[in-house]
Parts: structure tokens; sequence; C-alpha cells
């Protein structure tokens, strides 16, 4: 449902975005909810190349370790959009990503509703480009840690 | 195929899938990520600079390489029962529609702590001409038993 509601204009709310200028490192952004979908799971695979039957086979995942279907440790890439609202800074057309690192706790799931605690860390010039660092830990319905990560993004000028 | 942590050692390949990259790869991540930056979509937009940089049409997703490399990744840690733990990327050079790309990983070390077994690896990604277009290092887990989490 999240998806089919989901702006997919990054302009349109272009105005309402924080710019460099008006990011405060430290500050928690806005996050929203998500239910995990096995649709949107599968949907995410297939756009990499997965086909890894823990993502697709549910009689061979029951059989696995991990009990069931899982979602592959680069979900965060969909959550990243799914729990952060439209006017969200990481949207504004010109965003570029310079670099992400992720750590895994245990695997996201379908039927998870995931939430996201998120702010930016810090922000600096360097070489006459803005930069901002992104902190984010996504959590499942029990409170327990799926992932967390830091990115590095340089902001449209 | 299974390997164990005792007989690994730096120096070790890992090979990862061959990846084209098409104006559809890239809208099929857009669709798949909710990603919808015009970066990846709108070829007037980029046709403009971004400050210092140009780049002369649309790219793919840095986090596509990321996808890809997770991928390589796990494809080789379940067979073992390892876990991916951890990757760390930079985007070296932009990958652009019609690009053939694919990561590659050599183990770089290894390490048992007091409670498990970890072995860090160097990754990379590559295109068609053989440029490096992302880097990283990866961190994967050989538990002493085989465990979900």
């Amino acid at each position: 449902m999240q998806a089919q509601a989901f702006e997919t204009d990054f302009w349109k709310d272009a105005a309402s975005r924080k710019i460099w200028d008006d990011i405060v490192p430290g500050e928690p952004r806005e996050t929203i909810p998500y239910t995990l979908t096995l649709e949107a799971i599968q949907k995410y695979c297939r756009s990499v190349g997965e086909t890894h039957p823990l993502y697709f086979d549910e009689a061979y995942a029951r059989a696995s370790p991990y009990g069931g279907i899982i979602a592959p440790p680069s979900i965060h890439i969909l959550l990243m959009f799914s729990c952060t609202p439209a006017n969200d800074w990481m949207r504004s057309p010109g965003t570029v990503n310079a670099g992400q690192a992720w750590s895994y706790n245990l695997p996201a799931r379908p039927g998870d509703t995931i939430t996201l605690q998120a702010r930016a860390l810090d922000k600096f010039i360097k070489k006459e480009r803005l930069f901002v660092i992104h902190d984010n830990v996504f959590f499942n319905q029990h409170g327990e840690v799926i992932c967390s990560g830091r990115g590095w993004t340089i902001r449209p000028i | 195929m299974s390997v164990t942590f005792e007989t690994l050692a730096p120096g070790y390949r890992i090979e990862g899938p061959s990846f084209d990259v098409s104006r559809e790869s890239i809208r099929a991540f857009c669709e798949a990520s909710l990603d919808f930056n015009p970066l990846h979509l709108d070829d007037d937009y980029m046709k403009g600079s971004f400050g210092k940089t140009n780049f002369g049409g649309i790219i793919m997703h840095g986090m596509n390489n990321f996808g890809l490399i997770t991928r390589m990744l796990t494809d080789w840690a379940y067979p073992s029962n390892a876990i991916h733990r951890r990757l760390e990327t930079r985007w070296v050079k932009p990958v652009k529609p019609g690009d053939t790309i694919r990561p590659h990983g050599v183990l770089k070390s290894k390490l048992a702590t007091e409670k498990s077994r970890w072995v860090v690896i160097d990754v990379e990604v590559r295109n068609q001409s053989d440029e490096v277009v992302a880097t990283g290092e990866a961190l994967v887990e050989f538990p002493h038993r085989a465990t979900s989490a």
C-alpha cells in the first residue's frame, strides 16, 4: 500500500525540503513505519538479479537456518525511501550518493513493520562540495535492530 | 560451494555476477528502491552540471553497485552458513546505460574473536573497460555454530 501512495516526482516537494544550510547535525529526521511485503522484497531482488531461494522459495527457506523467507541485507536501500516522508532531504533532486557503510544484525522478513531512527550526523565542505553524513538504524516490530548504516551525500548547490 | 574459516587464506578470490546496465534496469531499480532521483531518470536534467561535475546523461544508482556486491557476498556466504555482517563502499566512477559491471572480492585478512570468527574482504566493481567504478570492504562472520542471526 505504501508503494502505491509513494510520490515518485521528487521535484514536487522540493521547495519544502531542507537544503544544506538548514540541516542541523544531530537533529532527528522525521520517519514513518513501513510494512515490508514479500512483493516488495522480491521486486527489489529482481532489480539486482537476486535469485537465491531464501528470498523466493518458502519451503527451502523454512528448512534453512533462517526458518522462512528473508529479505537480502541490502533491502535497506528500499527501506530508506519507504520509511521517510516526501519532504525528506534525501530526496532532493541532484543529491549525489558518495558511498555508504552498513552493519547487519538480523534479516528483515516479509510482514515486518520496520521503523527508522535517522539523523544527519555531520556536515562539511570539501573541495567546494557540500557534504552531509546521514546516520540510520532500522528496527523490526520487536524493537530488534535489523541494520545500521551511514552514508556520505553531496548536496545540490 | 561451501568454504570453511580454517581453509580460507588472504588472496582468496570471490567472483561476482555480471550485470548489464540499461535504461530499463535503472528504471527497475527506481521502482524497486523508490529512489526516483532525476539523476537516474531525466535526460534533460542531466545535461546540466552539479557544481563541478557534469555526468552527460542519466547514471545508475550507486546503490545498485551496493546491491550487486551484496548479492555476491551472500551467495558466497550462505552455503557455508556464514553471515554477511558489513559492507562499506565508495563510488569511484559513474555507471551508465550500456555498461556491464561485475563485482569481485579478495580476502584481505581473517581474525578469531572471543566469540566468533571473521573475514575481511576487499571488494571492487569494474566495468566492461576494466575501470573500477566502486570500491569497498566487507566483513563476513563464520560463527562456530550455524545460527540464523
